[in-house]
């Protein structure tokens, strides 16, 4: 905490109950002390909750001028000295105490003006609303809580000029905000200059002016705290809940235009201990560290020094930062291209004859994607950038380079989820009609119709493309996203390049993510539809049984999707390290599956393995005779030496059972380093199916040749077409010299 | 021979009690098992299950014939209708806002506000209020709804995954309960349970609909769902022990064996036997695997499935 | 406890003999297991083995067979408490009560309509199971007579109901060969029905209403005295009783492996009814609990299409749902205008499709595809629901002919199979349908201009 930031806080607190002291020993005098008092807006609409700030915290009602000396003998007690200063101290309850001291005052104070009947204020002419009515209060609230309105801002002071304070308030019009208005700066308030620019305010448009006094931001208070009321079940008194609920459900803050005085500071102190975080355009003391309020608590961001090409620029960046700090998400309701957009599309093919430009094809100019996560000032949300000939400069047909660079951040963004949202791509681009998707990475290939360039797509609506969606579905771990789009076959060559160096750290990544480097793995319950006692666990060496969740992806759909299918699994106690069998991933199967499975290891096919819940791309058993195990994909029709085919297998292994001898998984685990290595790994296979043997043929050799030493160690596994019998099983491998004849007995 | 030993089951947990009405009207407190239904020996069934009737805030136009006859002129009034209905022996008045369909007349708040206020000045039973099931606007009715029914704490339904967020804000606002309704399935009814609870619904103030397949129309599936969610319940998991609402009458009566009369096998036998029974046998299994509240649309049936209720209730 | 395959592949004879009807042992052991086939199929057990896998293997709920013939009906051998937790394997037979006092016209009516009851559902043919001949008269020739009536009738199973053994006996002796099912030995007349049942032949049902350990004690003497193939009744009638009764027997024997009780059990649930529609709802509720057969007594075609649409609902097996027969579906009275729906054979699915069209009043053809009876993403994942295969049905079940336009709306999220289908089908204009049923009628009022 900043000295000079509560030194002032201390010092405006003083001021304030001071002067409130003063004003109701006077209302009392004149008025006397059953002057009742009730909080209207300007239409008359009023409040149940009395004086709803001093309500919320102390459950104190105040109705009568005669039951406000209690809240001042309060005021008093919460104020302390202000800071000597060569006195160095945290400072921070004292000016918590200072704020919330303040926020009585300026509450007492305007409920004495009410007694008088000088509110809702009445300046230049122009009527302020005054405090919010009990029933706009439900009808925002109810926004407020289902999100269709992310959050609600308080304009304290005055902007640089009209024209800024004009654009700070569409901006954050655009992103759904409810902004309030209040207080002066160098004798200008923003309510006179948005009047002035014709901005219309009132409910109606969600710009609410409270009044041209500091005092007034007291009515933010206010709301927030009927807010918790109405929404939080929260009970007046029990503070506590209250800050607790507006600082983790009312998306709120400060945005403080001009120059700070000790009011101002003590009224942020106010707003800071109720969670709402202060944004300044000028040069103060920040408070960074995260506490009370959800980010940083103070930010300074000096109007001239921001950077950006004119002050609509920055404006637009500073209501960015303060959508950022206090962590609102934005939901784009549209996706702004010129043609439709929606999964109806998913399937489109745009054929030779409909094509206006094809980026990327085995044969033509390269094409990549490449999302990369960069820091949270590093970019700009929503820019879009096309770097060399647009569409218009190709001649109908052509093929032509592309470079896509994604560059996203967020504060839950990792490293990892790079390659997650990365794939979506394929995903976004194929729901706009006329647009067509293949591939990733540098082998990407897209295709434009000619109908969806003559209404107007051009290279930048890809851009807009995948800037929304990754808004709108990856909002939990993204808040920023700039894309840029590269058609320089120069430029593109250079940066492929760059990206397929990237491609390649990321294979390395996956393949050095070993089970024993992480303390998590996670769950994955989505089957239990029609396998209930089924549970998933997949660690970084095994898939999903299903081949369609690595446990990176499980990881970021947690992230995204905290009550999801995909839960963490911590590991916990070590029971067996050869099995890999642990306490934490026992508990959390036997707690998932309903209690029926209470052991599970993740490295032995013979004692406890995974159940199966009948979705899996691949079936392995046991070939008793043959001292070995086979692995028959779901892809392969043909009989096995088990006696059953794959459909068969996958009816006695599925249904969330336990079959020590038999388990469904996902096909890539046949290359896993940890495959049944209790068993003795690759070793063990003395058959498989013709198809995996063909797509990971060169792996599984490489691998056996690396650690055994045997060479075109699939050469001795059968086959399809080898043996579906044991009895023409066991000569083959004996023929071939098979070395799980001679392992160690399997049972 | 020794004697036999009863297995009793050692549960952990217990359905919520969610209570309805209050405030000058009559209230109906429905879950708080805490074994298997009806199975006495082992726990507690603290509160009878409840039979609620279905009124519509428009004479329905698709209604078999049976149904229309058993009701009669009521039909075109929701209050008279509601009337009707308690007269019959509901627990619970469910209004359906289906004129609030895009597809029917695509009433809204104005219209909704007026059919809940007729309902609830008709009768004093407990009520729920469900919207036409089209998310922007159940959002519509459901909140003006909500507002006029303050204070007779109602249930408001459905919270699906789609619009959760808006009638959860307005059912804590006025104090209400929500109904969360989800696809038959067990993971998205917890979560939904769960997205529910997070954004400040107490679970006393939760129903789930995990959605009710009819006799012959995926009832298995409906019945095997609610065994497990209410399995799971009394096994300790909070976020699946909501009580369970279905919607038995509305899924019953779609059903070609409910509703048509001629032009069908022989074998189906009389029309309006069977009818009932679709609708009853869909009741009454649903009830044994975890039902606390069956709404339902025959007044023959109301009164069936109470007296089958009774019976099942009573202490062996 | 239960042996896993691989323990019990360890006591198999390891020949690969292939007598049982399997492969191999070890695809035998697996099924074995799965309690799926009985350990006695294997020829060559040593006895040592035999006895170890007997233990483990014997079903919980002891398979009892009543009736000879095609139409015999077997109960028992459940293996869960709830559907969800594998299946329930031996759908409950559903018979009818005959009174020997009743008039044999009055009998012979009754019966023709019993057993000549059939009803479509999901292209399968339900039916009902047999007869329970009560011998109300306690008249031994009234009762053979009454036995001999039925048996000439039908030949689906029967029930003999007296406890008096002689007039058992008089019965038996006209209608034996048939395996009818004895009800009931009780504590006075034990001796004399294990007499009866041993002689023909035929399963037995023991009855006490005393409480579950006379039964038990009931049981045990019935079963040393050599009858093995037993059915029980512990009495209980109204739906409470019922419920806990029912409920208590199943944990007994699946939970507590107690085998004096591990038998199917028979009800009687007109016995507590004051009406047909009661009755019909206590059978309902016994179907879904746990009972093995269920003697009504009232037939009427309303109540038993609704019961055997129940016993066909619990029965299925979760984990292989129920699929529809492809082909194309009339929902309505489509014209030749009328749109064309294409969806997967998943019952679920189906009735869910087809409800909306049929309740949004779309009069449609709906083209039903075989995907293994697998929803419609899953079985796209799985390759099943494809383009070719949605072609192929078109050209199969001449999807053409009915219809004077070419556009064909596809269901559900399988929006990517557009492209490849319009390949297949050139001259067919594909539309993407919604992604949910309960949009499918706003859908077509929106887009649908044939």
């Amino acid at each position: 905490m900043s000295r000079f930031i509560a030194a002032s806080a201390i010092r405006g607190s003083h001021y304030i109950v001071d002067k409130a002291e003063k004003m109701l020993q006077d209302a009392l005098e004149k008025l006397g002390p059953d002057k009742p008092i009730v909080f209207v807006d300007k239409e008359g609409a009023g409040t149940a909750y009395y004086f709803p700030t001093i309500y919320g915290y102390l459950g104190h009602k105040i109705e009568t001028l005669g039951d406000m000396p209690p809240v001042i003998e309060q005021c008093k007690k919460l104020l302390s000295p202000v800071p000597n200063e060569h006195l160095w101290l945290p400072y921070l309850g004292e000016t918590a105490d200072a704020g919330v001291a303040t926020f009585f005052a300026e509450e007492l104070i305007k409920g004495i003006e009410f007694a008088k009947g000088e509110q809702p204020e009445v300046h230049k002419g122009y009527q302020f609303n005054g405090p919010i009515s009990d029933a706009q209060t439900r009808s925002w609230g109810i926004k407020l809580v289902d999100g269709s309105m992310p959050g609600f801002a308080a304009i304290i002071g005055a902007a640089k000029s009209n024209e800024v304070a004009v654009k700070i308030v569409r901006e954050l019009q655009s992103k759904g905000q409810l902004i309030f208005l209040s207080s002066m700066s160098n004798g200008r308030s923003v309510v006179d200059q948005l009047l002035e620019e014709g901005v219309e305010l009132g409910y109606g448009t969600f710009t609410v002016p409270y009044g041209t006094d500091t005092e007034s931001t007291v009515y933010a208070a206010g709301f927030a705290a009927r807010a918790a009321f109405s929404f939080g079940n929260v009970a007046p008194g029990d503070f506590r809940r209250m800050l607790l609920y507006n600082k983790f459900r009312c998306f709120a803050f400060a945005l403080v235009l001009g120059p700070m005085d000790d009011l101002k500071w003590a009224t942020g102190a106010g707003a800071i201990t109720y969670g709402f975080p202060a944004v300044c355009d000028t040069l103060v003391p920040q408070i960074l560290p995260i506490g009370i309020t959800k980010y940083e608590h103070v930010v300074s961001m000096p109007f001239d020094d921001i950077p950006g090409r004119d002050d609509l620029e920055r404006a637009e960046r500073l209501v960015e930062k303060c959508i950022e700090i206090r962590g609102i998400k934005i939901i784009i309701p549209k996706v702004p291209i010129p043609v439709a957009f929606g999964p109806a599309f998913k399937g489109e093919v745009v054929r030779r004859a409909d094509l206006q430009t094809e980026f990327g094809s085995p044969k033509g100019n390269p094409c990549f994607e490449w999302l990369t996560m960069k820091g949270m000032d590093e970019i700009d949300d929503g820019q879009i950038a096309v770097v060399g000939p647009d569409l218009d400069d190709f001649e109908a047909g052509s093929n032509v380079p592309l470079g896509i660079v994604v560059e996203v951040a967020g504060r839950k963004m990792q490293k990892d989820f790079e390659p997650v949202l990365e794939r979506q791509i394929h995903h976004f681009c194929n729901e706009a009609e006329g647009l067509q998707h293949q591939g990733q990475r540098d082998i990407t290939w897209l295709r434009l119709s000619k109908r969806a360039f003559d209404s107007g797509f051009r290279l930048r609506h890809i851009g807009d493309i995948i800037h929304t969606n990754l808004h709108n579905m990856f909002g939990a771990i993204v808040d920023k996203v700039q894309v840029t789009l590269y058609t320089e076959l120069d430029k593109v060559s250079q940066l492929i390049e760059q990206a397929r160096e990237v491609y390649r750290e990321r294979n390395a990544r996956i393949a050095g993510l070993i089970d024993e480097a992480v303390d998590t793995f996670y769950s994955c319950t989505l089957c239990q539809s029609f396998a209930p006692t089924h549970v998933c666990v997949i660690n970084p060496e095994r898939v999903g049984l299903c081949g369609a969740y690595s446990w990176l992806d499980c990881r970021a759909a947690f992230e995204i999707n905290p009550t999801g299918p995909n839960q963490p699994v911590l590991k916990g106690r070590c029971i067996d390290p050869e099995k890999d069998e642990w306490e934490g991933v026992n508990q959390f199967v036997y707690e998932h599956s309903q209690g029926s499975v209470d052991r599970f290891t993740i490295y032995s096919l013979m004692d406890a393995p995974m159940t199966t819940c009948g979705y899996c791309e691949c079936v392995m058993i046991i070939i008793p005779e043959a001292n070995g195990v086979m692995v028959v994909s779901r892809d392969d029709p043909s009989d096995t030496p088990s006696g059953m085919k794959f459909t068969t297998l996958m009816a006695s292994v599925g249904g969330g059972r336990q079959n020590p001898g038999m388990m469904g998984h996902g096909k890539i685990y046949v290359v896993s380093d940890k495959f049944i290595s209790v068993e003795g790994g690759l070793r063990r296979v003395v058959w498989m199916s013709k198809n995996l043997k063909e797509e990971f043929g060169d792996q599984i050799n490489a691998k056996v040749e690396q650690e055994h030493g045997i060479p075109n160690f699939l050469d001795m596994v059968a086959d399809g077409t080898i043996a579906t019998t044991v009895d023409e099983l066991l000569p083959f491998l004996e023929q071939k010299g098979h070395p799980a004849l001679t392992m160690e007995p399997l049972i | 021979m020794a004697a036999v030993e009863m297995p009793v089951e050692k549960w952990t947990g217990k359905v919520h009690e969610v209570r309805l009405g209050g405030e000058g009207r009559k209230s109906i407190v429905v879950g708080g098992e805490t074994t298997l239904p009806f199975l006495h020996f082992e726990g507690s069934i603290p509160n009878r299950i409840a039979v609620a009737v279905e009124v519509q805030d428009q004479e329905p136009s698709d209604w078999a014939t049976s149904l229309v006859s058993a009701w009669g002129d009521v039909l075109r009034d929701p209050g008279a209708w509601a009337k009707k209905a308690a007269e019959f022996g509901a627990d619970i008045i469910v209004l359906r806002l289906r004129s609030a369909h895009p597809e029917e007349r695509n009433t809204g708040a104005a219209e909704a506000k007026a059919a809940v206020d007729k309902v609830l000045s008709a009768v004093d039973l407990p009520v729920i209020v469900l919207g036409p099931e089209v998310a922007e606007k159940d959002n519509e009715v459901l909140v003006a709804a909500s507002e006029v029914a303050r204070g007779s704490r109602v249930a408001l339904g459905n919270c699906m995954e789609k619009n959760y967020r808006t009638i959860a804000a307005t059912a804590i606002a006025d104090g209400h309960v929500v109904i969360a309704k989800t696809p038959i399935e067990i993971n998205l009814a917890k979560q939904l349970n769960i997205l529910i609870s997070d954004i400040g619904v107490p679970v006393d103030a939760i129903l789930m609909d995990p959605t009710t397949g009819a006799l012959g129309y995926g009832l298995e599936y409906s019945y095997s769902m609610m065994e497990r969610l209410h399995l799971a319940a009394l096994q300790g998991d909070a976020m699946t022990a909501m009580p369970m609402v279905c919607t038995v009458g509305e899924e019953a009566w779609r059903q070609k064996e409910a509703r048509v009369a001629e032009g069908v096998p022989a074998s189906w036998g009389d029309h309006e036997q069977r009818s009932l029974l679709w609708e009853e046998f869909t009741a009454i299994s649903l009830i044994n695997s975890g039902a606390d509240i069956v709404v339902l649309r025959h007044p023959k049936a109301v009164e069936v499935v109470k007296a089958t209720i009774d019976r099942l209730m009573s202490q062996v | 406890m239960a042996l896993t395959g691989i323990e019990i592949y360890k006591l198999l004879p390891k020949t690969n003999c292939k007598e049982c009807g399997f492969p191999t042992c070890l695809a035998f052991a697996m099924k074995v297991a799965a309690k799926a086939v009985e350990i006695s199929l294997c020829p060559d057990l040593s006895e040592e083995a035999k006895q170890a896998l007997e233990a483990a293997a014997r079903p919980p709920i002891r398979l009892v067979t009543i009736g000879a013939g095609e139409r015999k009906v077997e109960v028992g051998n459940e293996v869960v408490m709830f559907r969800h937790e594998k299946t329930f394997y031996h759908p409950p037979g559903l018979m009818f009560r005959v009174n020997d006092t009743a008039a044999p016209e009055e009998i012979a009516k009754l019966v023709e309509e019993v057993a000549s009851y059939s009803v479509e559902r999901v292209g399968m043919q339900l039916e009902l199971d047999g007869f329970a001949i009560d011998n109300k008269s306690g008249d031994a020739a009234a009762f053979a007579n009454c036995a001999e009536l039925v048996e000439s009738k039908t030949d689906l199973p029967l029930v003999l109901m007296s406890s008096d053994p002689a007039c058992m006996s008089a019965a038996l002796e006209k209608v034996a060969t048939g395996k009818p099912l004895l009800y009931a030995a009780n504590k006075d007349n034990s001796d004399k029905m294990v007499e009866l049942a041993l002689k023909y032949g035929c399963p037995l049902a023991v009855y006490a209403s005393d409480g579950l350990s006379e039964l038990a004690e009931l049981t045990e003497k019935v079963s040393e005295g050599g009858v093995e193939d037993i059915v029980i009744d512990p009495g209980a009638r109204d739906f409470a009783q019922s419920l806990t009764t029912l409920t208590q027997l199943r944990r007994l024997a699946l939970r507590k492996s107690f085998r004096p009780l591990g038998y199917p059990i028979i009800t009687f649930p007109g016995e507590a009814a004051a009406s047909a529609e009661e009755e019909a709802l206590l059978a309902g509720q016994q179907i879904a609990k746990y009972a093995g057969i269920i003697v009504l007594d009232r037939f009427s075609p309303s109540v038993a299409y609704p019961l055997l649409t129940l016993r066909l609902n619990i029965y299925i097996d979760p984990q292989k749902p129920i699929q529809m027969t492809p082909g194309v579906y009339q929902i309505g009275a489509p014209k030749e205008t009328s749109p064309l729906c294409v969806t997967t054979n998943f019952s679920l699915t189906y009735f869910s499709v087809a409800g909306e069209l049929e309740s949004s009043a779309w009069a449609s053809w709906l083209l039903v595809c075989d995907t293994e009876g697998l929803s419609v993403l899953t079985s796209w994942a799985a390759g099943k629901f494809d383009a070719e295969k949605i072609a192929k049905s078109v050209k199969e079940f001449d999807v053409a002919k009915n219809i004077s336009h070419r556009s064909l709306v596809l269901l559900g999220k399988v929006a990517v199979l557009r492209g490849e289908l319009e390949e297949e089908l050139p001259d067919w204009k594909i539309m993407v349908g919604p992604l949910e049923a309960m949009d499918i009628g706003g859908y077509l009022k929106q887009h649908w201009t044939a």
